[in-house]
């Protein structure tokens, strides 16, 4: 009877002047616990302040490639909201390698999806973008201030999650040495003789 | 029609742009991809196993840490890449069913035995380390989601290759006891290690296809010998010798050169009858079967509080 959670594509804010940016999502039944899951799968190490979730279905995504093809977003297809909301909005800027997906740029009142990409249209850059995103800020679930401690702080200690923790290179240079001071004596010992380093005090 | 679009398809990738989701694409390049991310996916779900057996019986609670962390982070990639698939148009249930089932494949190398705790050094330097290369390759597709993944996931296990490379050269270094469980590691783990490559350029019907829309922007081989080229006078150093009486450096090119790998074990293993595939899914099966009645309450939990909330008109 298993049957698959909702999606939430999940944001995550590095430093709290920067924007919260998208790489990635998880399944979960409600949005607190995709809060949960998106700390678990993506806050292993010590570089997240604030997380976003957003269920996928609230999502309003367009390629630059769809914006040409179909025309349909400048024209309304839906009843508007009597009033404006606040509208999130992202964009992908660049084709260079990265984790990042879409960048949240700022926000735009509207009263419905396409209008608020027409808003953002008008309101930003949008010479190099690739791809829109817009979602209804009331959609979205926020880490709070209060949840920082338990959701970022127990990842910042755990320093052995580093690549610069294990220093394998000057390791292998002392391997080195060691092998050519052997080689040097003509007296080769065992092979797994215990070969203590050069910056290793004796004992 | 059709010719037009799978031109400008194909100019994009030539630009070197990102196929992102939502645009066209060939119905190839979709099925293919959804075949090369499911699969690195149940590695890096099966790939907990080998490794997680021996975290209650690690040495001291530095490397216990270490090994919990590493094992997490297989859990966390294989739910990076699991999404990656979806957005394709694969869904998670589907690709979790057909790896229970046996009916998906994973890398070969993940259904061999973990014998000694050498095997952890050996595994995190080797399997880790051809993992990256592969990794590192891929991070250059031409399907965005899994080259987002890729990026992650190569910065991420940069730490798995480098705790097993600081092992093995303790051990290498240590005791002749340790010498001695760190070779016989080496011993087993090299020709699985460079198997995981995939079959000889040669024998890879899908490359040609992977190579031309960027999907893969290495051969297998050529990948394979990277990594030959770069373990070989490392391990050497460490006074470990290689199992391979074939081996030898090349003057002119100087590769390194290994000698025939043994492609029937390879085909054995991939299908099903290696040492511990039975093993393996088994262990898969019995965490879905345990975790069903937490998946069950939280879905339960989630409605009722649904139900709860306030409706507002």
């Amino acid at each position: 009877m298993d049957t698959q959670w909702p999606r939430y594509e999940v944001f995550e804010q590095e430093q709290p002047d920067q924007p919260h940016r998208n790489s990635g999502a998880v399944h979960a039944p409600d949005a607190e616990l995709a809060l949960q899951n998106a700390r678990d799968v993506f806050v292993r190490r010590p570089e997240v302040s604030s997380l976003w979730v957003v269920p996928e279905n609230q999502i309003y995504a367009w390629t630059a490639e769809a914006l040409a093809a179909d025309p349909s977003w400048q024209t309304e297809t839906v009843v508007l909201a009597r009033s404006a909301s606040p509208y999130e909005v992202f964009q992908k800027q660049s084709q260079r390698q990265s984790e990042t997906y879409v960048i949240h740029v700022g926000t735009v009142q509207a009263r419905s999806p396409s209008e608020a990409l027409r808003e953002a249209l008008a309101k930003f850059d949008a010479g190099s973008v690739l791809v829109w995103w817009v979602v209804l800020a009331g959609a979205i679930r926020r880490s709070t201030r209060g949840e920082a401690a338990s959701l970022f702080e127990p990842a910042r200690d755990k320093t052995y999650r580093q690549p610069n923790e294990y220093k394998v290179a000057s390791q292998m240079r002392a391997a080195n040495d060691a092998g050519k001071a052997e080689a040097g004596n003509e007296q080769p010992g065992p092979a797994g003789a215990p070969a203590p380093g050069p910056q290793e005090p004796a004992e | 029609m059709i010719d037009e679009r799978l031109q400008a398809f194909e100019v994009r990738i030539a630009r070197g742009e990102k196929i992102e989701p939502g645009d066209w694409m060939p119905d190839e390049y979709r099925r293919q991809l959804i075949r090369m991310i499911s699969q690195h996916a149940h590695s890096e779900i099966v790939g907990m196993l080998p490794e997680g057996a021996w975290i209650t019986r690690a040495p001291n609670l530095r490397q216990k840490l270490i090994l919990l962390a590493k094992v997490q982070d297989e859990a966390g990639h294989g739910q990076y890449l699991y999404h990656a698939a979806e957005t394709l148009g694969a869904t998670r249930a589907e690709m979790i069913e057909l790896l229970l089932a046996g009916k998906a494949k994973y890398s070969s190398v993940f259904n061999y035995p973990t014998l000694s705790w050498a095997d952890m050094g050996i595994i995190g330097w080797l399997v880790d380390g051809a993992a990256i290369l592969n990794q590192t390759m891929l991070a250059r597709s031409s399907y965005g989601p899994y080259s987002r993944a890729m990026v992650r996931i190569s910065a991420e296990e940069g730490f798995h290759k480098k705790q097993g490379q600081e092992m093995v050269i303790r051990y290498a270094r240590g005791t002749a006891r340790q010498h001695a469980l760190v070779q016989d590691a080496l011993n087993r783990w090299w020709w699985p290690s460079l198997m995981m490559f995939g079959p000889h350029d040669s024998e890879s019907p899908n490359s040609p296809t992977l190579l031309r829309w960027r999907i893969k922007t290495r051969t297998n081989d050529q990948l394979r010998q990277e990594f030959v080229n770069e373990l070989v006078p490392e391990l050497q150093r460490l006074e470990l010798s290689l199992p391979d009486s074939a081996l030898r450096r090349d003057e002119a090119s100087g590769n390194w050169l290994i000698g025939p790998i043994d492609w029937d074990e390879f085909k054995r293993v991939v299908s099903g009858h290696g040492p511990c595939n039975q093993e393996r899914l088994a262990a898969r099966q019995k965490a879905h079967d345990d975790g069903r009645w937490v998946r069950e309450a939280l879905e339960v939990y989630a409605a009722r509080q649904d139900q709860a909330r306030p409706r507002v008109n």
